[in-house]
This record gives C-alpha cells, structure tokens and sequence, in this order.
C-alpha cells in the first residue's frame, strides 16, 4: 500500500532533527533525505519544510551556514546543534514511549479488560 | 523554555531586525536555491527546463505565505506589525495636523508641570546624600530642637553602642583671606570624625581626624570645597600645606573635598570644613561645654544590623542617665532618628506636606489633558466610524484596529512626553541657577536624573493608556452595517449624551478646582504680604558685619560700632538709624529661655521661649516697630546701668501675664540678674512668616556686646542706593572688615517670602494651564458639535429658527455642562482647603472674593471658548447648507 499519510502535528520537526542527524544538509536535501527514509510515505508540501527549519533554527537546535552544494549552486546549510542533538533524542525516546503505549493500548482484547 | 534562551531568541530576532535587508535577501535566495535545486532534478527525469522551473515553484507551494511563516518563526512578525502601526499612526496624525498639535501641546504643558513638580521631590526628598552608602546614616534630632548641645552629643557619642560613628558639624560664617581683603563664606565646624562618618574621600591632601580634633584651639585646619578651591584658589595642585587665614588666624589647608560633596545638607553649600574644636577661634564666644546651648547637628552611621528603632532606644537610654546628672536641660528630652539632608523633620516634614500639596494640584492639571484628549479623541472616533467600518468590512480584527489606535495614542503621549520633558529640563535649568537673595550659599540642585526620566515615560505612556479608552470603546462597539450605509452610528447620534459629553464636564471640574486653588492662593499670598510684621521694612537699607571676622575684641568692637552708626547716621537724607545683631525674618535667628521673677522651677521643660534681639537705642524707630507703653533704650543703658529690656506685646501677656508689664521683672535662667522691662512693642513675625504669635525679648546691645552686626537706615532714597552708601561707609572705617548681606530690608526678607511666592507662582501656572485646556476641550466641543449639524442647523433656519433657538440648539448642552461643571469644581476646590492650607499659607477657601472671582473666570472662559463656533452656527447659510453633502 503506497497511500501516503498525513503528518501527525509536530512530527514534521521530529524528521527534520532525524535527517539532520545523519548529517548537514540544505532545506531541498533535508526534504529528499526524509522522503528516502520514509520511503515516502509522507505527504509534505514542500515550502512548510522552511517554517519548520526557520522555527528550530530560531530555537538554537539547528545552526546554518551557507556553501556550495554537490551540484555548485548556493544552498544554505542546516546541521544540528549540541542542543539540536539532545532534543532530537528525548523526542525520539519520548515517540517511541508513545508508539510503544499506542500498540499496547491497541493490542488490548476484551478478556484482559477487568 | 531556560532564561538563557529566550535572551539568545531575543538577541536572534534584533539581529535580525537590524540586518532586515540582508535577512530578507537570504530568505528569498534560499528558496530560490530550493526550486533551482528541484528544477534540475526534474530537467534529470527528462522534463524540459522551462515547465521544469514551472513545476518546481508550483511543488514549492505559496510562497508568500510560507516567507511570512517563517518571519513569525524567527520572531519577526510583532516587530513588523508594529511598524506598520506606526507608520499608520504617524501618517492619520500628520492627516489632521490641528489636532495633533493641540493634543501635542496639552500632553506637553500637563507631562512637563508633573516632570518638573516630581524632580523638584526627586532632589527634595527621594535623592540621597552624596556620601558611602547613604542607607544607614541617620540624623539625630530632639523633641525640642533639630539639634543637641555639643556636651550632649559628646555624651552620646562615647556611650552608645548602635552607631558605628556619630558626627556633628554646625554651618558657621567665616572671614577668608585669600589674596586680597578677608571675604565672609560660609562653612561647616564638623567634628573630626566627619569625613570618616561619611565616607568621602578627599579630591586632593587629606581630610581632617579624630586625633586631629581633640585640644581646644590646637587644630588650625581647613578643607576646602571642590568650588571654593576652583574659585578663590584657581584650582592651585599645590594647595595642601599651604596656609591661610581665617578671622585673622593661620589656618593649614589640609585638602579639597570631591566636587560632588557639598556638606550634610542638601541646598546648603559650604566652602570650607573647620574642625569643632576652632569653634571658639571662628565664632568668639564657646558653646562646646554649655549643655543649654542646643547648636550642634548631629548625624550617624547605623551599626551593620541595627534597626532605627533600636537605635532610638539606646540614645534614649544615655539622656534619661543625662537627666538625671544634669536635669536643667535634659528633662523631657527626647531623640529620634531622621533623614539627613533637611534639618531632620524640621524641614523635611513641610517641604513633604508642600511638595505633596503641589504633586497632587500638578496631577489634576495632567488628568485635565487626558480628559481633553479623551474627549477630542473621541470626536473623532466617531468621525472615523466609516474608516473604521471599512476596514472591519475588508477582515481587519478588532483587535487589530485596537491595537492601531493605541498606537496612534501612545506616539501622540510619547511624542507629548519628550516635548513636556524639554520644557520640564527649561524650567529646572532655571530652578537650579536661582541663588537666593543673600550672603548664603543656598543652592537648589533639581536637575533631572534618571529617576526623572523614567517617572516621564510612565507617565506619557499611562496618559497615551487612559486617554486611548475612549476610542476603544468606539472600535468594540462599531456597527459596520450602520456606519457604511452612511448613518450615524448609536455612539455618535447627537442627541444622546456620551462619552465625550461626561469628559468636558470633567475637564470644567478640574478647571474649577484648579482655578480656585490659584484664586485661594493668589489671596493667601496678598494676605500675607499684608500681615503685619511688626516692623515696615520699606525704606530700610542694611549692611552686615562681624567684627570678630577681623579680629576686634569686645572694647575695640563697641568703639568701632559706634563709630559705624555715627556715620550712617551722618549720611545725608538718613531719618533714622540703628545697629543690632540680626533683625526679624532674616536667616540668622536666636531664641533664649525666660523665667517669671517667682520661678522656682528652671528646667528647660518649664521655659518660655522668646526670640531675642541685640539691639541699639533708636532700633524702634529705625525699624518703623511701634512703643506700645515705655520707653526706647538710651546711651545711658550700659554694663553700668540696672539691666533693662523691651518685649512684645504676646511676651507680656504670656510671660509676665499682664499687658502693663512695663516695670516688671523676669530673668533668663537660675543664677541670672533680674531684668527689668522698660517698654512694650508690638508684636511682629520673627522666624517665620506662619507663626503663631510668639514672645519676642529685645535686650539693649550696649549691656551686652554682640560682634554680629547689622547696621539699619531709613530714608528717604532708595533702599538699593542707600546700601551702597553703607558699604562704602563701613569700609572707609575700616578696609579689611568683610561687609554682608547689603541690600534693602525687604531683600533679606526675600527668604522669608520665599515659599508663599513660590506656591503662588506654582499655583497661577497651573490655574492658567486649566484655563488654557478647559478652554480648549469647550471650544473643540462646541466647534464639533457645529460641525456635525451644519445640515440640521440649515434646515432649522430654512423653517424660521430665529438666532436664540439656534443658539440653544447648538451650545446649549455645552454651557449647561459648563454651568453644571463649574458648580461641582467650585465646591470640590472649597473642599480641597486642607490640600491647599499645607501649600498656601493664610489660605482661606472661606475668602468672600474667591467665589466670585473662580465665577467669573469660568464665565469668562464659556464665553471665549463658544463665542467662534457660535459665530459660525449663526453664519450658517441654509441653501449652501442643505445643498452641501
């Protein structure tokens, strides 16, 4: 099933700070880069990416800095913070926690409910 | 979210707003980086580059609104808007330039009074001393007197266990020789601990010690001010060691205090510091071991810890043992502890109650222009309802709109409040450069500060807040379909009284009140320059000296004086001329005990106190003070003679209980002479121009010398020219004595007048600042109110309205708020008497001329302010009118 899904609100930082993490990347790199991990199955329009990236940079979790990207065009370069590098694993402890919770929730049947 | 990031956010955005045009460029080249980068990936999957740059904008979304986006992100979108309020604000008031400046100009006039009265305060009673750590120094004052007698502080000093240091000094005149002739200063006689009390360091050598204060006579030093230095010493780097003379004695100049540093109190300005113990060198006859003798000030440094209170309750403890060992003077006695700077409470309190009176009258004269600009703010809201209504019609918020007006509100209070601060800094700069009239070195340091400063801001912006209500109310209750379709919306029909209509009688009231506080002020002042004195000052020229100032002794001085009134007497157009040590309501003044022929009792508890006088034969005349019963002094009254004196009437009464007191005795202290009184004078003002009727004790000079001394002539010429005479007639006799305080008699009664001329002017200005806004907030009524019916006027007068009923129609509301208005403020200004008794002395809101005068004044304002729009209403012209619109 190929049908792409909406994104949860606030998770579209999540995955900005996970493409990050693997390393700096301009604002069209880190969209190609989520797409490739998701598998695209996230549906982005592609200008909400730089809100996003405006927001985490303005809360000093990413810094930028501009340079020459692979095919020699101007491109400014987003790359975690050490602030940037602690958020992105509490979120991503605190996602699992709530998947984790979800799942159990979910799974439940009628003869384990008292 | 931590403290540290949300000033790193902060500095971000103000990074930000101050590099706009770059970060703007960034943001647009890093979207254009991603739709080049998307371009080409799709020219790589075989789309032609055209609609491939076509596609990858479309994939980029709305781009506008995303750029928007993240200038919110980056916190850029309240600074933003606020500009474009502004920009808004500044572009409707440059629309209507009549009304902003008006409105400029009351926010100036009411802001700069409010700054100006609040610096005056600022420097009065909230600036501290210019000393270490001004927290913890405290002023001991008694029950009786601000000050102690020096055994006493002595006694307090060595036996307190709460001060770390006590100190006391005592303003003193001086004979300074520098260069030329001597020249009478001013100074202070302070206690060796002084300058470490205070914690001052010295500019320049050394400040005096303990250790150098400890044998009568044997420490001949001086400090110099920082001014005194600078002026008579032309700023010499080498002044410390060198020598001079004061009252004709080598003084060693020790060092020169810092330039702020001007004493212990704040308008006093004393150029040299003596050590205590020269005392009897600089003033001739010594109080230092007299425990009757209050004359000493005294001031101390709290202990780390101690509490004032428990402070009080130690130095309590050392005078109750004192009066036990000495109960004369000491019973009854009690200390508290005060702010230093005024005399302890003695000033202190007045110039609270006074500064309080003209803060509070300063205040309705603010709030007056907040309700004219209300008011005229709300006239024109309501012209604005179509402005309004479309904007709310095209999805502007309210809240929006709102915000909009309080913008336009604020840059007018703001723009009002740098305007009144201007004129506040003008009048202070006045303030501070006013030397009062005298040989004294009093000085009213008001300038600005910080504090003054901040205190404006709030104050602009809470008017520009209060004033902005009006409006508000409009934009929250505007009707869009009401107002496009061209009606009147039901705020601004005519006919219904609102808002605007509650404001000006506001504005009356407060006019009337201030009106009549000038009236009652103006009167309490005429009142007071016509009480009786008990002397008539015009036509009276003095000229002052001390002789121990050049070194004469008792013999020399006696002969020297008499030489000196032979003189001024011999000058021509003189009627009649005297000496004495000081007259009535001038600075330097003395009170003694008294003691009826039968007392028993001689604590000072049980005294009488009267002012005294030193005075000539002829002084009674030479003053204009009329003999009620008795006889003046003769030349016959010597140290040989019974001893003799004349009093006032009160001192009869009071002292001696009957008005014939001439042949009776009394006497001044346990183990004194009689003395016997030979006249009685009428009663006068001696200290202050308040008292209450006091005893007064005029004793005869030649009993009992006194080297202070001032010569007085009445004349026919002019006092100014007569005084000049009199200085030229002094140093003839004698060059090297420094001659003081010439002038007319009623110059040196300048200080005495001084806060009544003072309260008066505050008063008339802000009598005449109502009057100006009331006038117009009543003219911008009217006008209004015209303006708006032009049509209805012209329809009325089409059917036969004759000039009265259009008159009623057009100013009627108006003069019935001003009559209402006017009334209310009249019995609201008779009611503030206790405000206007602590500012105004001799004001009486019961004054028979007040009433009618505010009256009057009122009247005169309606009709000024209504008489032009109703010009126009009765020039209206009704074809032109019903064909206008």
């Amino acid at each position: 099933m190929s049908r792409a899904a909406d994104l949860l609100p606030g998770t579209l930082d999540l995955l900005i700070l996970k493409a990050l993490s693997l390393g700096p990347q301009h604002g069209y790199g880190v969209l190609l880069r989520i797409e490739q991990i998701s598998g695209n199955r996230f549906q982005i329009e592609q200008g909400a990416l730089y809100p996003a990236l405006y927001r985490l940079e303005h809360q000093g979790l990413l810094e930028a800095e501009w340079g020459t990207s692979e095919n020699n065009r101007r491109a400014k370069y987003y790359r975690l913070t050490a602030a940037g590098r602690r958020r992105f694993a509490e979120e991503t402890a605190g996602w699992q926690r709530l998947v984790a919770a979800m799942s159990a929730a979910l799974a439940a049947r009628a003869g384990e409910v008292g | 979210v931590s403290r540290p990031a949300i000033f790193a956010r902060i500095r971000n955005t103000c990074q930000a707003l101050r590099h706009r045009g770059r970060w703007e460029g960034e943001l647009e080249a890093e979207l254009r980086s991603h739709v080049e980068h998307r371009a080409a990936d799709l020219v790589r999957t075989g789309l032609p580059p055209e609609s491939a740059e076509r596609q990858a904008r479309v994939e980029l979304g709305a781009r506008e609104a995303y750029k928007e986006q993240c200038r919110g992100a980056h916190g850029l979108r309240w600074p933003d808007e606020l500009r474009q309020d502004l920009h808004y604000a500044v572009r409707i008031l440059r629309h209507s330039p009549g009304f902003t400046a008006v409105a400029l100009l009351s926010l100036a006039l009411g802001i700069g009074v409010n700054t100006t009265v609040f610096s005056v305060i600022n420097a009065l009673l909230l600036r501290p001393l210019a000393v270490a750590s001004p927290g913890d120094l405290y002023f001991v004052q008694t029950n009786q007197f601000p000050t102690n007698s020096f055994p006493n502080y002595r006694d307090l000093r060595d036996r307190n266990s709460t001060f770390s240091a006590l100190a006391a000094y005592r303003q003193a005149p001086m004979g300074l020789a520098a260069g030329g002739g001597a020249q009478r200063i001013w100074g202070y006689l302070a206690t060796g601990n002084y300058f470490d009390t205070l914690g001052i360091r010295p500019a320049l050598g050394r400040f005096f010690h303990a250790e150098d204060d400890r044998q009568p006579g044997a420490s001949p030093f001086v400090v110099l001010s920082h001014a005194c230095w600078h002026d008579r010493f032309g700023a010499d780097p080498r002044i410390a060691g060198k020598t001079v003379r004061i009252n004709s004695l080598p003084y060693t100049v020790l060092g020169v205090a810092p330039p702020g540093f001007h004493g212990t109190e704040l308008f006093f300005w004393p150029e040299v510091w003596v050590p205590m113990a020269m005392q009897p060198q600089i003033e001739g006859r010594s109080w230092l071991e007299e425990r009757g003798t209050s004359n000493a000030l005294v001031v101390g440094r709290l202990r780390r810890g101690v509490t004032p209170r428990r402070a009080e309750e130690d130095l309590n403890a050392i005078i109750a043992d004192l009066a036990r060992d000495f109960p004369i003077w000491n019973q009854g006695l009690k200390l508290t502890l005060a702010q230093p700077g005024l005399v302890g409470d003695a000033l202190r309190n007045p110039a609270r109650a006074f500064t309080g009176g003209v803060m509070a009258l300063a205040a309705l004269v603010l709030l007056t222009a907040c309700a004219n600009l209300a008011s005229l703010l709300s006239a024109r809201a309501a012209d604005r309802d179509r402005e309004l209504a479309i904007r709310l019609s095209i999805g502007a918020g309210r809240a929006r709109i709102a915000r909009q007006l309080v913008a336009e509100s604020l840059l007018l209070s703001l723009a009002g409040g740098a305007v009144g601060c201007g004129l506040a800094a003008a009048v202070l700069r006045l303030l501070s450069r006013w030397h009062a009239p005298l040989d004294f070195p009093v000085r009213f340091e008001v300038g600005a500060d910080g504090r003054v400063f901040a205190f404006a801001l709030t104050v602009a912006m809470l008017t520009g807040l209060l004033f902005s209500i009006a409006p508000l109310r409009q934009v929250a209750r505007a009707d869009v379909n009401h107002a496009l379709k061209g009606l009147p919306s039901a705020t601004s029909r005519v006919r219904r009284w609102a808002a605007r209509d509650l404001l000006l009688a506001v504005q009356v009231v407060l006019c009337c009140v201030l009106v009549t506080a000038s009236f009652v002020a103006l009167r309490g002042l005429a009142r007071s320059l016509a009480t009786p004195l008990g002397f008539e000052p015009r036509g009276v020229a003095v000229a002052g000296f001390e002789l121990g100032l050049a070194g004469y002794g008792e013999e020399d001085g006696r002969t020297f004086q008499r030489r000196a009134l032979a003189a001024a007497a011999g000058l021509p157009g003189v009627s009649a001329a005297a000496y004495a040590d000081s007259v009535p309501l001038s600075i330097d003044q003395s009170t003694t005990v008294v003691f009826r022929q039968d007392a028993v009792d001689f604590r000072a508890a049980e005294a009488k106190k009267a002012a005294y006088y030193q005075v000539s034969p002829g002084y009674f005349q030479a003053m204009g003070t009329r003999l009620l019963a008795g006889r003046d002094f003769t030349w016959h009254d010597d140290r040989t003679a019974p001893p003799v004196a004349v009093v006032n009437a009160v001192f009869a009464r009071q002292v001696i209980g009957t008005s014939a007191a001439v042949g009776s005795r009394f006497r001044r202290g346990r183990n004194r002479p009689l003395v016997e009184i030979i006249g009685v004078v009428e009663d006068g003002k001696y200290v202050s121009l308040t008292e209450a009727a006091r005893p007064a004790l005029f004793l005869p000079i030649v009993q009992s010398y006194n080297s202070e001394t001032m010569l007085i002539v009445r004349s026919q010429i002019p006092a100014s020219e007569m005084a000049l005479q009199l200085r030229g007639t002094v140093a003839r006799l004698d060059p090297r004595l420094p001659v003081h305080g010439t002038g007319s008699l009623a110059q040196m009664l300048g200080f005495a007048f001084f806060p009544a001329r003072a309260a008066t002017l505050a008063l008339g200005v802000f009598g005449l600042l109502a009057i100006m806004l009331a006038a117009t907030g009543i003219y911008g009524l009217a006008a209004y109110s015209v303006s708006r019916r032009v049509r209805e006027i012209g329809i009325r007068v089409a059917v036969g309205a004759r000039p009265r009923q259009v008159l009623r129609f057009v100013l009627g509301r108006t003069i019935l708020l001003l009559a209402v208005g006017s009334v209310v403020g009249l019995a609201l200004g008779l009611a503030a008497s206790r405000v206007l008794a602590s500012v105004v002395y001799l004001a009486s809101p019961r004054d028979p001329f007040v009433l009618p005068a505010t009256a009057f004044t009122m009247v005169l304002i309606g009709l000024g302010a209504a008489l032009p729009p109703a010009r126009r209403a009765l020039d209206i012209d009704p074809v032109r009118a019903l064909r206008q619109e």
